[in-house]
């Protein structure tokens, strides 16, 4: 997927900031970049970002063989609704798909909430005889007169993109793509997007839904991607560009073209990529992503070191059921705000600073105290250092903030009523984040003991050993640049698509052939996917490799099982064998969850997904940069009382160094609170594992000879 | 308290946590299609006066908040370590069941041999046998019908399953495998609940945990408390009306008188009518119940999102219901489809709310759940099998500063919808039309929301459609305010053909193939003024097929031009000539108005009481005899009571003398 350049880039584009790193392919070498979003013109941002990183690195355009770029365009279009004007054409009886959605309001008790505002509202939705039954077959075919009618209606409507759903398309695709060729004939400078040709599967109003954001993204997504390119020429970058997409992956521009609706979740993802990807064997197989920035906090389950796809993600009111990597807000971020409420008791969120005007320290007019002020006032973060002293933060007032706010919970005396106050609204938020973290586990009915925590975003590694120590995780992983780790996760990307078929065919029968009709499928989209694959790369990257995973359940019951296949389970199997596989895994996983089986009753495969990968060519670990040598100096930090914290520069400490706190480690981009009882070793790839201490260790700093000693 | 205010917030976290730690713990191994659709499931950590004190708070039901174990605990005596207690049996657990599928467990909760809580989890199960699959139908009369009655039993003994009631329990269950697999789902549930509340106490100390379960529930009083401040100090009364009881065509009343007086709120339901001989009746005990208050905690809830819920918040409520009444039946009353009672419950408590405080809840909503079955005979097996393909819910009420919300209704399971591919991929039907209902909504300066329209095509013969539940024909969802009252249900066989039908009851219903069956649910009273809806909404309504243009024209006084444009001029003289709707208050709708031309308050409430010297059993059989004889066409099916009670005088000279008949006969017998 490469051009000749050594270097690979990866960009993802933040509220506040775009991070930017340069990898080299040969010698694994890093460099990092951070440079303030334009929100007006984001192509900007990264054309200077763009400079910047290549001044920092020494590079120049030719030595630039890919360019991996993480947007929040798609999905900021969505959630503020500045996408195309879209109208949709229905089947007869379901003009007011859109409306109804699925019928349910986001909360049950509060009688005030309305419903979400549709997408395309029922004055610019229309209805065609056409209709296809639940057998796929035709029940009424498309007709001429109605389509004269139809391109009035959406003339008249305003409409500036179209998209087309009929009942039962997933399974015959191609009445749907009969209506949209009818009236590109008809209209054609409006964009058509048939439903079924974005994800074929049952549901006809999240597939409906999922045209409908597609075609109504597209035109600002083709606008931004034209002016990118055109800025990446100016300063002489040629290489190809790849897009994040969401299900942790990346595509082509032409793809991201045609499918923008693939790119919406994949800031979060690009993340738990580089999860996967950079922590080493010392961390095991199970992760828990802890992605904490300036507003809020995410978190991802990462068991055996496979991503975990959902098909239930969320945009704004919209439910997303394409493959996304599930990434989950947790209850407090940087920005929630603390505040007491009538009874006395001190609260925090669920409302926002944000980063406009975000905490009372940034200095933008915020007042209220937020969970960032509270790492200033207790000494954790210093004011003056904070992104490596680019950004000044104000802790005289974020204390000042918290101490009215002590005062008015009740808290006595004056030194140290900030430190306290904030103190306590840290314990609350850890609590918080703390039993979100337990349900992420219960859902799954994963044991916690077996994960290490991996911390990145600007406050994630400032955070973490708290939420760790409250949570009783043992482990904790920080990346070298925990505040760009997002857009190391773009650069290792690599090219993969999702491909989908509804089945609906009986397994386990004790017929001959039940299991040709999967087989048939499964071969179908694996051509279609390799076929798409090697369009992405021109051919020079290595062969696509296919993994499955196929949705079942016993016919009478109401809940599917997810088996997954890897593409080593997959190969030269006949169809009779891969029926074996099928009903094996299904046994297994019920007998598992439910603690019996039942082999003699037919199994119904409903849905088959079938996932290409283009494997990339990775770096060698990089080597860490030389330690430059850094005196040690102290800072007191509360921690229910004031404690004596070492405080280091990260760039100081050699692979082996250990760190036993109370420490502070401080970085460019983030600053790690190592707690009493926990010690920090820099691995030899420069991560830094911090561990629950077994016994009692003494706190400091022990360079490697010392510990050797 | 003496804990202190951030260790009261974090204990709370934790302990909500872990009640929804043990609802995801149930929700993954359940196996009812109940559980894991309709999310008819619930847990909570109850203290050890038998109160909840952390309850999920976005997880399974949100009804059981006030649910009390006392009952169940005073039935069972002192637990041990790793007993399970079993029940079902609403007249044995003081309505913690409410009908017999809904499966109870309790277990406590020991540290180092003290008793610091207990875990309590409840699922509606698929069946527990009885006359019909699933074991509800709103025909049966009495609880042996519905099937196996459980009162409090240890299923569990120190940790040891009784595998012998476990066995009776299978062998009464029509799917035993699923069954079993929700009760396993259930007790997993209580324990992972039992393991994390051991962790809290292990960090924060049991005497925390116990001072915490008092602390949190005075917390979540005291926000309670100022929410229901804002009644203002009264009595107020209100009436509304369940169809029929199903096996009579004679309406049936529920009363309140709610009286308010600085933050205490009693809801009093003297003079709603006896218990009925179906399915209908609402087992609570005599004791305040959750369905009875559920209302109340909507209100305090909406009004302050930081309210803990938790048994506190309503402590400060008290409830009186009559014993032998709807409300309160005697065993061995039916109880299986309790929940038509319950919405309308919802109804009546709002409607005592807006009597006392305009503008603090909704109009009446459209107060109905239709939950579709289609039954269908196995070619092969012979073996009939059916399959919820929809459940239709209705509009939102409107209230002061909103619309009432369209297809959907807070307050009730909140559960998605089945889209129409998975009904036609499931069952021999075609959807034929899947809308928001024209007109459906009542008309007000905010609009009720509007009901559904679902319309399926049989694609097979020999099938039938079962709904139970179905209520709003005849009794409209009020208005309030000024707004208007919303059209009710109907049903509709074979709709826009010669062979078209009203449906007005369905327990099993059998269709032919071809036959179309239309099912239109009510939308929600709407509320305030219709002739001061800004123009605008009256227009986009129109635009997106919400409301007619003749509604536009009638009900709002909004003229469209052609292009369907807001005529300015035609609609300020339209509105200016309306000189009829002097109506602030609420707006019955026909029906009901007709009804209590002939019943009226104090003949309805005189009837009850001289049908209170009766056994309770026989109360309803006496009182349909009445009604029945005084309005013969209450003997009939006809829901309408337009032409039986053209002449409310005539009618009540026919009554009233039945009624001194039987005041007679126990002045007689006294």
């Amino acid at each position: 997927m490469t051009g000749t350049g050594q270097w690979r880039i990866g960009i993802d584009v933040g509220g506040t900031f775009n991070d930017l790193v340069a990898e080299n392919l040969a010698t694994g070498r890093r460099v990092f970049h951070k440079e303030p979003s334009v929100p007006s013109d984001p192509s900007l941002a990264v054309q200077r970002g763009m400079t910047g990183l290549l001044d920092v690195a020494g590079l120049a355009p030719g030595d630039i063989g890919a360019v991996m770029h993480g947007t929040t365009l798609a999905l900021n279009t969505i959630l503020q609704r500045q996408g195309a004007r879209v109208a949709a054409v229905v089947s007869r009886g379901n003009r007011h798909v859109f409306e109804i959605a699925r019928a349910q309001l986001p909360a049950a008790i509060d009688f005030t909430h309305g419903r979400e505002e549709p997408l395309v509202p029922a004055d610019r939705v229309f209805e065609t005889e056409a209709r296809i039954g639940a057998d796929g077959t035709i029940v009424a075919a498309v007709d001429d007169a109605e389509m004269d009618r139809l391109a009035d209606d959406l003339r008249r409507a305003g409409a500036e993109a179209v998209a087309v759903m009929l009942v039962n398309s997933y399974r015959h695709p191609a009445l749907e793509a009969e209506i949209a060729e009818a009236l590109t004939r008809r209209l054609p400078d409006l964009p058509f997007v048939a439903s079924a040709a974005i994800w074929p599967e049952a549901r006809e109003y999240e597939r409906g839904l999922l045209a409908a954001l597609n075609a109504s993204i597209r035109p600002l997504m083709g606008a931004y991607f034209e002016r990118l390119t055109s800025r990446l020429g100016e300063l002489g970058i040629d290489a190809p560009l790849f897009i994040t997409t969401n299900n942790g992956g990346t595509v082509s521009l032409q793809t991201a073209l045609d499918r923008p609706i693939d790119t919406v979740l994949s800031g979060p993802a690009a993340g738990v990529t580089a999860a996967i990807d950079t922590a080493p064997s010392e961390a095991g197989d199970n992760l828990v992503t802890f992605d904490m920035g300036g507003t809020s906090a995410d978190m991802s389950i990462i068991a055996g070191r496979a991503p975990e796809l959902t098909s239930a993600a969320r945009v704004g009111d919209f439910p997303i059921m394409l493959p996304v990597v599930s990434v989950t807000a947790i209850g407090a971020g940087g920005g929630s705000i603390l505040w007491r409420d009538a009874q006395g008791v001190l609260k925090i969120g669920p409302e926002s600073a944000g980063s406009d005007p975000g905490p009372i320290a940034y200095g933008r007019g915020g007042t209220r105290p937020t969970i960032t002020d509270c790492y200033l006032a207790t000494g954790i973060v210093d004011p003056a250092r904070f992104l490596g002293g680019r950004m000044a933060l104000d802790g005289a007032a974020a204390a000042a903030g918290l101490a009215a706010l002590g005062r008015d919970l009740g808290l006595e005396g004056d030194e140290d009523v900030a430190a306290r106050a904030a103190h306590a609204g840290l314990r609350v938020a850890t609590a918080m984040m703390g039993v979100d973290l337990s349900k992420l586990l219960a859902r799954r009915g994963l044991d916690l003991r077996d994960f290490t925590m991996v911390a990145y975003g600007g406050a994630g590694a400032t955070h973490a050993m708290m939420l760790a120590r409250e949570a009783g995780l043992s482990r904790v992983l920080i990346p070298g640049a925990p505040g760009t780790f997002c857009a190391l996760g773009a650069s290792i990307a690599r090219i993969q698509r999702d491909f989908v078929a509804s089945l609906g065919h009986l397994l386990g029968t004790g017929k001959a052939n039940a299991g040709l009709p999967v087989k048939a499928a499964l071969d179908r989209l694996s051509q279609e996917a390799a076929t798409w694959a090697r369009g992405e790369t021109a051919g020079d990257a290595g062969a696509p490799r296919i993994s499955a995973m196929v949705r079942a359940r016993f016919p009478d019951q109401a809940y599917d099982l997810e088996l997954e296949f890897g593409a080593d389970a997959l190969t030269r199997r006949d169809a009779a064998g891969l029926e074996r596989l099928i009903l094996d895994a299904f046994h297994d996983r019920h007998r598992t969850l439910y603690g019996f089986e039942d082999r003699a009753t037919p199994v119904l495969a409903g849905l088959l997904r079938v996932t290409v990968t283009i494997p990339a060519e990775r770096p060698a670990s990089p080597r860490p940069e030389p330690a430059k040598t850094v005196p040690t100096e102290h800072r007191r930090v509360w921690d229910g009382a004031w404690l004596d914290a070492h405080v280091l520069d990260r760039a100081s400490l050699p692979p082996g160094a250990r760190i036993t706190g109370p420490a502070l480690l401080e970085q460019p981009d983030t600053t790690i609170w190592i707690v009493p009882g926990w010690t920090g070793e820099v691995l030899p790839d420069g991560n830094l594992m911090v561990t629950q201490d077994a016994g009692d260790a003494a706190p400091g700093l022990r360079r490697p000879a010392e510990h050797a000693s | 308290m003496t804990l202190n205010s951030f260790d009261l917030e974090i204990l709370r976290h934790k302990t909500v946590a872990a009640a929804e730690e043990m609802g995801l713990t149930l929700l993954r191994s359940a196996r009812t299609i109940y559980v894991r659709e309709v999310a008819d499931f619930a847990t909570a950590l109850v203290g050890l006066d038998g109160k909840p004190f952390a309850y999920p708070s976005d997880l399974g039901l949100s009804a059981f908040v006030d649910l009390d174990l006392k009952a169940t605990l005073e039935r069972t005596g002192p637990l041990r370590e790793g007993d399970v207690i079993l029940s079902n049996l609403p007249y044995a657990n003081g309505g913690l069941s409410t009908h017999l599928p809904d499966l109870q467990l309790v277990r406590p909760i020991f540290v180092g041999g003290e008793l610091i809580a207990y875990g309590w989890a409840m699922a509606h199960t698929s069946d527990i046998g009885g006359g019909v699959p699933s074991s509800i139908s709103p025909r049966f009369s009495d609880v042996y019908q519905e099937g196996l009655q459980l009162p409090p039993v240890r299923l569990m003994k120190e940790g040891r399953m009784d595998e012998d009631l476990l066995s009776i329990y299978l062998a009464n269950c029509r799917s035993p495998e699923t069954n079993l697999g929700d009760v396993r789902a259930m007790i997993g549930a209580l324990e992972a609940g039992g393991r994390r509340l051991t962790e809290i106490a292990g960090s924060h100390g049991t005497e925390a945990i116990l001072s915490f379960q008092t602390a949190l529930r005075e917390y979540a009083a005291e926000k309670a408390k100022a929410v229901l401040r804002q009644i203002p100090n009264g009595s107020y009364d209100f009436r509304d009306y369940l169809d029929h009881d199903f096996v009579s065509n004679v309406p049936l009343r529920l009363k309140l008188r709610l009286t308010a007086k600085d933050g205490t709120v009693d809801l009093d339901f003297a003079g709603t009518d006896p218990q009925v001989a179906s399915a209908f009746n609402l087992p609570t005990a005599g004791e305040r119940h959750p369905y009875l208050t559920l209302r109340l905690l909507q209100l305090i809830g909406t009004a302050d999102k930081t309210v803990p819920m938790n048994h506190g918040a309503l402590s400060s409520v008290t409830t009186q219901t009559p014993p032998g009444s709807i409300v309160n039946p005697d065993y061995p009353a039916a109880c299986g489809v309790r929940h038509a009672v319950m919405l309308r419950l919802m109804d009546l408590v709002s409607g005592a709310l807006l009597t006392a405080c305009p503008g603090i809840v909704p109009a009446a909503g459209g107060g109905t759940v239709l939950p579709v079955v289609l039954a269908e005979t196995d070619a092969t097996t012979g073996r009939r099998k059916s399959a919820v393909i929809q459940s239709i819910i209705a509009g939102g009420g409107a209230r002061e500063g909103g619309d009432g919300v369209d297809g959907r209704e807070s307050g009730m399971s909140n559960t998605r919808n089945s889209p129409i591919e998975t009904t036609e991929d499931a069952a021999p039907v075609r959807v034929e039309l899947y809308g928001l209902r024209p007109d459906s909504g009542g008309p007000g300066r905010f609009r009720g929301g509007l009901g559904l329209v679902y319309r399926i095509r049989m694609l097979k013969p020999d099938l039938a459609i079962l709904a139970r539940g179905l209520e709003r024909f005849r009794f409209a969802p009020w208005g309030a305010a000024g707004g208007r009252s919303a059209p009710p249900c109907r049903v509709i066989l074979n709709e826009g053909t010669d062979r078209e039908r009203d449906i007005t009851r369905i327990d099993i219903l059998p269709v032919a193939e071809g036959d179309t069956l239309t099912f239109m649910t009510p939308g929600g009273g709407g509320y305030g003024d219709p002739f001061a809806r800004d123009p605008e909404a009256v227009r986009r309504d129109v635009a997106r097929g919400f409301v007619s243009a003749a509604s536009a024209e009638q009900d709002y006084g909004v003229i469209l031009t052609a292009a369907g444009d807001v005529d300015v001029d035609a609609t300020e003289t339209a509105r200016a000539d309306a000189f009829d709707r002097a109506h602030t208050g609420f707006d019955f709708g026909p029906e009901r108005k007709l009804w209590e031309s002939v019943m009226d308050d104090a003949t309805a409430t005189r009837l009850n009481a001289a049908l209170g010297h009766l056994p309770a059993s026989a109360r309803t059989t006496r009182r349909r005899l009445i009604l029945e004889a005084a309005i013969p066409a209450l003997a009939g099916d006809t829901l309408s009571l337009a032409d039986s009670l053209r002449d409310p005088g005539a009618v009540r000279s026919l009554l009233l003398p039945l009624i001194e008949n039987l005041e007679a006969e126990h002045g007689a017998a006294a």
